[in-house]
């Protein structure tokens, strides 16, 4: 029993980080119908931004997390306006490649600017922090990270479905002419769509630094999980990515206490089953 | 007197002309090409990056002047015997990915025209470049790539200067009866209960599974208990399941084999478990290159780990001390296990050309066969270079290699200090492990 309940919490602030981790790249689909393979490399600078505000500056990695937000926001905002917008006039195997070209720009950017050693960050209120039961010791960062993730998600979701904005946001990605007729600028929902999803990303990447070590290539750990668990949600739906997020932390926690070899796969098989069953995912459009 | 004077000016001419038309092929023929793969990209690139580091070293080394040194190739300024030909490495990336790592050694065979190869540090990528170089004739010398398999196959065109996982495994159990007779630095005879346990992790590589094979045989064979053994998926992203598998073994003894990105993240999640082993191990990979320490400062103090190689040792042999100073002047990090394995294969490419006078294939193969390097011309601890057949089963691999099994200590700003062989031990060891703060 108490193994039982390790492994749930565990796999559930886990899974709650994989769900921030993957809602930036739920927005962007959603809004946009456009796979940003880029994704894990938004997360890698949101860990680079947390590591050089709390090494450089002497912020506190916490802290740091709207600085973070900022840097991601406007990751988002570029990567939109000078590459993505030019990508939607093409073919959509163009954007595929484009958000694929990105990828490798931003990752070799960073080893060639950082290199390619792994870094941590080393000082921080939650860093090397545990929160001991009698039963079970587990890292403060990680519930503090899961914090964070269920607060933003529950804005996120507030923002989407409760603001005007959201509306438009909402409008924008049933359909983008019939918004635009109604007087929504569609090219601002896009590149606001980027901005948020960079900030959500950036800001799983400045929690995740606080208990993870950072390399530029440290986003492909995680873009396949982040991939799995919008597909497994539905593409597109915020609810999704937050439940996906869960199934799949627990699902990866107890394959890895008895399978550990192939505990990824049991991730891809929940996926495909849930594919081949209700192809739209749990709460897709 | 005008013919003597039409002939030497005819001379002279023939001679400017030589140097002008014949002497740029010379040139080209003074380069020995020898391709190098390795990774230099993905999870391994700043692994690849010290790899490469030791190479170019040697390769200043060999090619240039360094008189200090104190050993043949410090003096040479090239290979004597080829007319000072300078050695040229040509690197190739194979990203961890074996398919490819084979590819690129078709290439630099077919269109570099490489005289051999060199690499590849996976042990899975290692063994489709060697058998490339099979194929085609071509020396490949392995000088860090550690599954015992490797020397197994019979193959004719490869040999391995590093000794492999059968020689550090049977290292690491001499270091655990040793500390029970009371042989270890500065620890009293350890209980063998508490060490009789052991609870293993492996990534899920070739080099991974070997190794987790060997402890369990050795563990069996010398009476230490497994209570729990695995192999995980490596590269995942978090380890959380796997580290509470190893708490929950309530093993005396951690034993790893990891590469860098997992070593890390096991390190961090049994920290935040606050594990209590009595001793921690880690297969070298991982645990021995600099980011391991940059990233983990002063968690990694008491962990032991397999080196080839260890700074420290310029106490018991100068010549280390020379190379490291060479290294830290151009690096500004001490020189680790992957570089002193890569200096050591190019200064065994160097000794064997030199051998050799020629870079024909058969030439090279036989001066292979024949290579006696002894042990004081080498940055290693070893007794020296000579290809055999050191366990049942095995061809070209040097006889004559060893393990050292180092611990951390006094990190942030510390130093990795050898505890076995014990009569090589460069400092008392800790133990038990003192657990993370």
């Amino acid at each position: 029993m108490e193994l039982a309940t390790q492994i749930a919490i565990s796999g559930i602030l886990m899974g709650v980080i994989f769900a921030l981790i993957a809602l930036g790249l739920t927005l962007i689909f959603g809004v946009m119908n456009i796979v940003n393979f880029a994704h894990g490399e938004f997360l890698m600078i949101g860990m680079y931004s947390a590591f050089l505000t709390s090494t450089f500056l002497s912020i506190e990695p916490l802290l740091s997390l709207p600085i973070v937000a900022v840097v991601g926001f406007l990751l988002g905002i570029m990567s939109y306006y000078l590459l993505i917008r030019y990508l939607l006039r093409g073919p959509m195997l163009a954007q595929l490649f484009g958000t694929f070209g990105l990828m490798l720009f931003l990752r070799y950017l960073v080893m060639f600017i950082m290199g390619p050693s792994p870094v941590a960050i080393q000082e921080g209120i939650l860093i090397g922090k545990t929160v001991s039961l009698s039963w079970f010791t587990f890292d403060m960062s990680k519930l503090i990270a899961a914090g964070f993730s269920i607060l933003l998600f529950v804005l996120i979701y507030w923002m989407i479905e409760r603001t005007k904005l959201g509306r438009a946001l909402r409008a924008t990605s049933i359909e983008a002419d019939a918004a635009r007729y109604m007087g929504i600028d569609t090219e601002k929902m896009n590149a606001l769509a980027w901005g948020i999803g960079g900030a959500t990303v950036a800001i799983a990447g400045g929690l995740l630094a606080n208990f993870y070590y950072l390399t530029p290539t440290v986003g492909m750990l995680f873009v396949m999980i982040a991939f799995a668990t919008v597909a497994l949600g539905g593409f597109g739906s915020v609810r999704g990515a937050f439940l996906a997020g869960i199934i799949i932390g627990v699902i990866e926690m107890v394959a890895g206490q008895y399978l550990s070899q192939i505990k990824l796969s049991f991730v891809y098989l929940t996926y495909f089953l849930v594919v081949v069953f209700r192809p739209r995912g749990l709460f897709g459009w | 007197m005008k013919k003597k004077a039409l002939c030497l000016g005819l001379a002279i001419c023939f001679v400017a002309l030589w140097g002008v038309t014949v002497n740029p092929v010379m040139a080209e023929a003074k380069e020995i090409k020898i391709g190098v793969i390795i990774p230099m990209s993905g999870a391994l690139a700043a692994t690849g990056k010290h790899l490469r580091d030791g190479y170019e070293l040697a390769v200043d080394v060999i090619n240039n002047k360094h008189p200090g040194l104190g050993i043949p190739i410090g003096e040479w300024e090239g290979i004597p015997s080829l007319g000072g030909a300078k050695i040229k490495l040509i690197f190739k990336d194979h990203r961890s990915d074996p398919g490819l790592g084979a590819d690129l050694a078709k290439r630099l065979i077919e269109d570099e025209k490489v005289i051999g190869l060199m690499g590849c540090y996976n042990s899975s990528v290692t063994k489709t470049v060697s058998a490339v170089a099979e194929r085609y004739g071509i020396p490949h010398l392995n000088g860090n790539s550690s599954s015992p398999l490797l020397t197994k196959r019979g193959f004719e065109w490869y040999w391995r200067t590093f000794p492999h996982d059968t020689f550090f495994v049977d290292d690491l159990f001499k270091l655990l009866d040793g500390m029970v007779k009371g042989k270890a630095p500065g620890v009293k005879p350890v209980p063998r209960e508490e060490i009789n346990t052991l609870a293993v992790a492996v990534e899920d590589t070739e080099w991974g599974s070997a190794v987790g094979k060997l402890i369990e045989e050795f563990a069996s064979e010398r009476g230490y208990k497994t209570a729990e053994s695995f192999l995980y998926a490596h590269g995942a992203p978090d380890l959380t399941s796997e580290t509470r598998r190893l708490v929950a073994s309530k093993a005396g003894c951690y034993l790893f084999a990891p590469y860098i990105s997992d070593a890390i993240l096991f390190i961090k999640t049994l920290k935040s478990m606050r594990a209590a082993p009595r001793l921690v191990w880690g297969q070298d990979a991982g645990f021995i290159v600099p980011d391991f320490i940059k990233t983990l400062g002063g968690d990694i103090n008491g962990i032991l780990t397999r080196t080839t190689f260890c700074p420290t040792l310029a106490t018991v042999k100068p010549l280390i001390g020379k190379i490291n100073k060479m290294y830290r002047a151009k690096t500004g990090v001490d020189f680790t296990g992957n570089e002193a394995k890569s200096f050591t294969s190019v200064h065994t490419w160097a000794y064997v050309l030199n051998k050799a006078g020629s870079t024909k294939p058969e030439a090279l193969r036989k001066e292979f066969n024949a290579l006696d390097i002894p042990g004081d011309e080498l940055i290693m601890p070893w007794k020296g270079i000579k290809f055999g057949s050191p366990y049942p089963g095995e061809t070209h691999q040097n006889e004559l290699g060893s393990g050292v099994i180092a611990q951390y200590q006094g990190y942030p700003g510390g130093r990795l200090e050898v505890i076995y062989p014990f009569e090589l031990a460069t400092a008392k060891m800790i133990y038990p492990f003192p657990g993370w703060k």
